[in-house]
């Protein structure tokens, strides 16, 4: 076995592990949106999906691709494009779950179920609980 | 075994389970209650339908289909801001 062949087995065996990771990370947190109770909780399934779901698989693809002589010279097309896209998401999704957490927050779209204390509502003297 | 054949058989059994949790998440977009609820469901769904696409590239040994998963991603983040911003102020902008 020739080195490269080395280096393309460690490449894809470690690309498989992160989409395993991947994989698992995205079936919890689709499991978790449906368990947990109220928006604010289900945030931390969206980034459970998100970060750990999208992130890391398409990191564990991307080593793949680079260890695949087999789809011929455009991998590196789809390796340098995934460790885009993934930087992007890992970016734009926390960016984004911040924007739609606050503004179900201001305008009291989501409806707080099993609500014990609101500090944020408190301290605009708007009640502890709405 | 052949490293093409195996990475092959393991990116089946992975889309398999992508699949799986895809129909997990559409429950939750059809029965939440409030839009938030239902946004923050899409978002996951788009994020992991973006690593999908990925997935499927080398699966169907096409690695011009990562195009759509940069795409997708960048869709994703447009929907959770024009969302924010109708909840926010009743109005979606110029």
């Amino acid at each position: 076995m020739a080195v490269a062949d080395i280096i393309n087995w460690i490449l894809v065996i470690v690309g498989q592990i992160l989409i395993a990771i991947g994989v698992m990370c995205d079936l919890i947190a689709a499991i978790l949106m449906i368990r947990f109770p109220n928006f604010y909780v289900r945030l931390h399934a969206l980034t459970i999906g998100s970060i750990g779901g999208a992130v890391v698989p398409i990191v564990g693809a991307a080593l793949i691709a680079i260890g695949s002589p087999f789809l011929g010279a455009y991998r590196w097309f789809l390796a340098g494009a995934g460790i885009v896209t993934a930087m992007m998401i890992y970016i734009l999704g926390a960016v984004g779950s911040h924007a739609i957490a606050r503004a179900a927050h201001r305008s009291r779209a989501a409806i707080l179920s099993p609500c014990y204390v609101d500090h944020l509502a408190k301290d605009r003297g708007e009640g502890s609980c709405i | 075994m052949e490293l093409e054949t195996w990475v092959s058989t393991f990116l089946v059994y992975a889309t398999v389970i992508f699949v799986v949790s895809f129909l997990l998440y559409l429950v939750r977009i059809v029965k939440g209650p409030t839009i938030p609820d239902r946004v923050i469901a899409v978002d996951a769904l788009g994020f992991d339908l973006a690593a999908f696409l990925i997935v499927l590239s080398i699966l169907l040994r096409s690695p011009i289909l990562v195009v759509c998963a940069v795409a997708l991603s960048l869709w994703i983040y447009a929907l959770d801001i024009y969302i924010a911003k109708y909840l926010e102020s009743k109005e979606l902008g110029e």
